[in-house]
């Protein structure tokens, strides 16, 4: 671990946006033609495409449309994937919007793999094994492919936790931060242009070879190559910011009981470093290989690990954009998303017979070799007659593959959509109770603090937390007598609950397990999450700010905590609103001497938090899962960082944390729909919601997740759709406010004039998830009083319909806004229009503000 | 009878409730591990490396006692200092039979008790494995480790067998006598 390489927060790099733009190299400009853009027709061509553009498909073809294959077999196979495909059809009999064909709703987007085939990066870098010598002390044993740069003592010293002679067996998590050198970045790049060449040449031969007999698949071919390019240099999604990436070890310990050897027991751990944040994936296999290491302590030992995980075939997992991922996070939708699994497979069975006919290119008389099928794991035909075909996980959310290891193929899965910031195996569910339930049997009462209690002092502990994390203070979770991977789960649960997925920087800072060895180093990282298992911490409150006992599921602030500075965020708000100038005051001023002046004005929950945990905890009750808690959370920081946006905007008249641009309401869409942020239902509810907001965020305007916030909004803007607009604004007025025909009529308009490609109608659905009411609120306008809003609203359903995964939103609308388009859908059919022939503004007009 | 039964829980209640941390420290193999569960249960486990640490909690003539048992290798030793912080009482663990690296012990334990945090604390030797043949004599350790040498610290060495556990009663009856005559417990 090198905290050492602590980026400033004060200087964010700003050659994000920038760079980004110029990495995709002009050589490579013919296959990012414009014309690829499915939304060209309304393109305006001054403007440049919401992403590069991947495949040069012709227009009209559609990748989802099932006509594209030849064999009937596998159209019906096909069919059959998606479990539920048969209730589109609902008992309502309403028939499946008929649209007229547009290429333009749905992006015939070549899939992409998360890990292709071609790619030159390893699933796992390294395996180390370490062991406790009876004179040294941690020592490493063996490195495998080679040694890791570094200090191997001080990796060794991780590898064994504190304590592990008392227990047989002991998982831990640790990161390493590695400095990709300049020259490492160089060869780097050299590697990679030798590698387009190459696939260049062979894209050439290979020509050569096929010519024109098979132009689908030779472009299809070509595609591949480009996504590899892509996601070398031009991919556009925020991802890793501050750094290089880190690299991820879990690592195994075990102590056997040897009454042959000296002193008694041997300790050893072995450890696999990855830069994947599911490292847990390789359990099991750490597993095996340690007991495998006990029998035969050589570093052929690790080879064989080594090699059995990266011959782990990744290659069909699709590669899902941000607002793609973000959907299947929140859903528990088991099908969402499954035709890109199927376009995977198709592709590359087209891509095998493809090398079949390459092998005889001289019988050309031949019949085209038997296709195998697509199937749906787990079902009942797969597992009767295909167990070797390809096939579509079970659930999209988790990929499923093997590892080989000794001749057992030890089955693994590897979640798809994965956010930002969650790495590893962790249950917030399991946190969030943890230091609930002695809250609830005897509430806690914090000394005050204006950055962590936000309502008092009895701010929910959960709240104090989060508090903690978003203002860059010193968190350690101490787990006395636990296990050094349950105490490493409580960190990566913390920087998840903080994260959102929206957040970043907290990952990057946490030291999921470290001990005293560490201290030196953690001490100078501003602002940590760490877990720890020695109670030795708690004697020093001069290490940390906030401390968590998992035993005793209790909190505790430090005595030596720096009070929080008066900004002037916090003066001008108190100016501007003195009727809350009293609280506010109140908060800071007691900070570090513990008053109690401001505990009336607290218990009014002005932030909402107490009513947020209340509903959180009777939803963990109900046994609600862990993606509804999660997207619950991520719920929570996005309200935090629309609230913080308003605040700065009301305070200093601007904010960074919203981009959009305003005044582009000239073209006759009106006002309503031309707002941007955090919707609140009248001036005195925001008011008070940001004065219980006011410290935490003039805390947080000052930290690496606030700095690099600003960095994905900036860089995220260059690649979203809809850049004038703020769906989720229009959606949540919709929602909370009581609105005026003509208001509510802007919006929807807006909805039917905006809301087209693929992309578009991802981020509507991401603003409206099937866990609050899915569409209800868009398909209010099926009832509004205008008969064209009426009208553009049910086409914006056809829209949202024919979507990947628009469909599942559709499905599961109620039954009365389903019978309600279907009336609407009648009356339009009698009148012999056509939805195109609607509306005042024209398409080319609409798409000016995207 | 009932007078004095209630004083004297009055009493373990306003002593007996608060805890004294030890540390205890030592080479590697010199019986920490032993000493410590010896003390909590009373009886002998065959204890193997420490990694990192053990700590329990038990109470001896109506003291609370928090003892902490540190790794002794000699690359964990650097750790040692983090545990000085509130330390009431050091016991330092010897291995009598180690000739060889009795003056390895020393310099160790000098430089424990020279740290500034460790300025107030009660110093409790244990020459352990009296047991074994050849094993140096209580006197003897004094010597070796220059004892005498302290100036202004209440120091006392114990033979002991730890597996036994000859001599351990006697070590910390000591400390607790001791412990109950510091100012900071409200002794005399």
């Amino acid at each position: 671990m090198a905290p050492a390489e602590q980026p400033l927060p004060y200087a964010p790099k700003t050659n994000s946006i920038s760079a980004f733009v110029e990495a995709s190299p002009p050589s490579e400009g013919h296959r990012r033609s414009l014309s690829t853009v499915p939304t060209s027709k309304f393109a305006d061509m001054s403007q440049p495409p919401p992403r590069p553009a991947r495949s040069p498909l012709p227009h009209g073809f559609n990748a989802a449309d099932m006509d594209r294959i030849s064999d009937p077999n596998i159209k019906d196979q096909i069919a059959s994937t998606g479990t539920g495909a048969s209730s589109q059809h609902s008992s309502l009999s309403v028939p499946p919007p008929k649209v007229r064909y547009d290429p333009s709703l749905r992006r015939a987007r070549k899939p992409r793999s998360q890990y292709p085939r071609s790619s030159t990066e390893s699933h796992v870098e390294y395996i180390l094994v370490a062991s406790f010598d009876i004179d040294r002390g941690p020592i490493m044993e063996h490195q495998y492919p080679v040694a890791i740069t570094g200090d191997e003592h001080m990796l060794a010293e991780l590898m064994l936790p504190d304590q592990a002679h008392v227990r047989n067996q002991d998982w831990t998590v640790f990161f390493l931060h590695k400095d990709s050198s300049q020259e490492e970045d160089d060869a780097e790049r050299q590697a990679k242009e030798s590698r387009r060449a190459r696939r260049r040449r062979r894209r050439d031969r290979a020509k050569g070879i096929i010519h024109e007999s098979d132009d689908e698949e030779d472009g299809e071919e070509d595609d591949d190559d480009d996504d590899w390019d892509d996601d070398m240099s031009t991919d556009t999604e925020p991802e890793g910011g501050e750094g290089p990436p880190l690299v991820y070890v879990l690592n195994l310990v075990n102590t056997k009981q040897d009454k042959t050897v000296k002193r008694g027991a041997v300790v050893k751990a072995m450890a696999i470093c990855t830069r994947h944040p599911f490292l847990h994936i390789y359990k099991p296999l750490l597993l095996l290989a340690l007991e495998e290491y006990f029998k035969s302590p050589v570093p052929e030992t690790l080879s064989m690990l080594f090699n059995a995980v990266n011959e782990m075939d990744l290659s069909l997992m699709p590669k899902l954009s941000l607002l793609e991922r973000h959907l299947l996070q929140a859903s528990d939708n088991k099908d969402l998303f499954v035709e890109k699994f199927e376009r995977m497979i198709q592709a590359r069975i087209a891509e095998e017979t493809s090398e079949d006919v390459a092998d005889q290119p001289f019988d050309a008389s031949r019949s085209p070799p038997k296709r195998p099928g697509i199937f749906r794991s787990g079902t009942k035909s797969y597992i009767e007659t295909h167990t070797g075909a390809y096939a579509v996980p079970r659930d999209t959310h988790e990929f499923e593959s093997k590892v080989m290891y000794k001749g057992i193929p030890i089955p693994i899965k590897v979640p798809v959509a994965v956010m930002p910031e969650t790495v590893g195996d962790f249950s917030l569910i399991k946190l969030i109770q943890n230091f609930s339930d002695s809250h609830a049997k005897s509430p806690q009462t914090f000394s005050l603090h204006p950055h962590l209690t936000t309502n008092g002092p009895n701010t929910h502990p959960i709240i104090v937390l989060v508090n903690a994390l978003l203002t860059q203070k010193r968190v350690i979770f101490l787990g006395h007598n636990m296990p050094s991977g349950e105490v490493a789960e409580a960190v990566l649960a913390a920087c998840a609950l903080v994260s959102g997925g929206l957040l970043r920087g907290f990952t990057r800072h946490a030291f999921p397990y470290t001990d005293l060895t560490k201290i030196d180093d953690l001490l100078n990282v501003p602002g940590f999450i760490a877990g720890v298992t020695n109670p030795t911490f708690e004697h020093h409150p001069e290490w940390w700010d906030l401390l968590c006992d998992i035993p005793s599921g209790k909190m505790k602030i430090s005595s030596k905590i720096e009070s929080a500075p008066i900004t002037e965020g916090l003066v001008y708000f108190q100016q501007q609103n003195p009727a809350y100038a009293n609280f506010i005051h109140g908060a800071s001023a007691s900070s570090g001497s513990g008053g109690s002046s401001t505990a009336g004005a607290q218990t009014g929950d002005l932030t909402g938090d107490a009513a947020f945990m209340a509903d959180m905890l009777r939803c963990i009750a109900n046994r609600s899962g862990e993606r509804v808690v999660r997207a619950k959370w991520r719920e929570w920081v996005l309200k935090f960082t629309r609230i913080a946006a308003a605040f700065e905007e009301t305070v200093f008249g601007a904010s960074a944390l919203y981009i959009g641009s305003e005044g582009e309401n000239n073209d006759g869409s009106g006002m309503a729909a031309m707002g941007h942020g955090y919707v609140w239902a009248d001036e005195a509810t925001k008011a008070k919601e940001l004065a219980g907001n006011v410290t935490r965020i003039e805390g947080w305007r000052n930290t690496r997740s606030y700095y690099s916030f600003i960095q994905d909004v900036a860089q995220s803007y260059t690649v979203r759709p809809l850049k004038g607009l703020d769906l989720a604004h229009m959606h949540d007025r919709l929602r909370t406010q009581k609105l005026s025909p003509q208001q509510s009529k802007e919006i929807f308009e807006a909805f039917y004039n905006y809301v087209w490609s693929y992309d578009e109608i991802c981020l509507l659905l991401s603003v409206a998830p099937e866990s609050h009411a899915g569409l209800f609120y868009v398909a209010l306008g099926l009832f509004h009083k205008d008969r064209d809003v009426r009208m553009k609203t049910a086409e914006l359903l056809d829209r949202i319909a024919e979507h990947e995964a628009g469909q599942h939103w559709w499905r599961s609308l109620s039954r009365f806004e389903k019978l309600a388009y279907v009336r609407i859908k009648k009356e339009m059919e009698q009148e012999g229009r056509t939805g195109r022939e609607l509306g005042v503004v024209s398409p080319v007009d609409s798409k000016r503000v995207s | 009878m009932g007078a004095a039964f209630s004083m004297s829980s009055l009493f373990g209640k306003l002593f007996g409730s608060k805890e004294v941390r030890i540390l205890m420290l030592g080479l590697d193999a010199a019986g920490k591990t032993t000493i410590l569960y010896k003390l909590k249960l009373n009886q002998t486990m065959t204890t193997i490396p420490t990694v990192g640490f053990n700590v329990e909690t038990f109470t001896y003539k109506n003291i609370k006692f928090n003892m902490w048992d540190v790794g002794g290798q000699d690359k964990i030793r650097p750790l040692w200092r983090h545990y000085y912080s509130g330390t009431q009482g050091l016991v330092f663990v010897v291995d009598s039979s180690d000739h060889a690296r009795i003056d390895e012990a020393r310099t160790e334990l000098h430089r424990i008790i020279n740290d500034r945090e460790m300025a107030d604390c009660l110093l409790l030797v244990f020459a352990n494995k009296q047991d074994v043949d050849g094993a140096m004599k209580p006197n003897e350790v004094t010597e070796k480790l220059q004892l005498a040498k302290l100036k202004d610290k209440l120091w006392f060495v114990q033979p002991a067998i730890a597996i036994d556990g000859e001599g351990l009663t006697e070590g910390f009856g000591w400390l607790s006598d001791n412990i109950k005559k510091m100012p900071k417990y409200g002794g005399k």
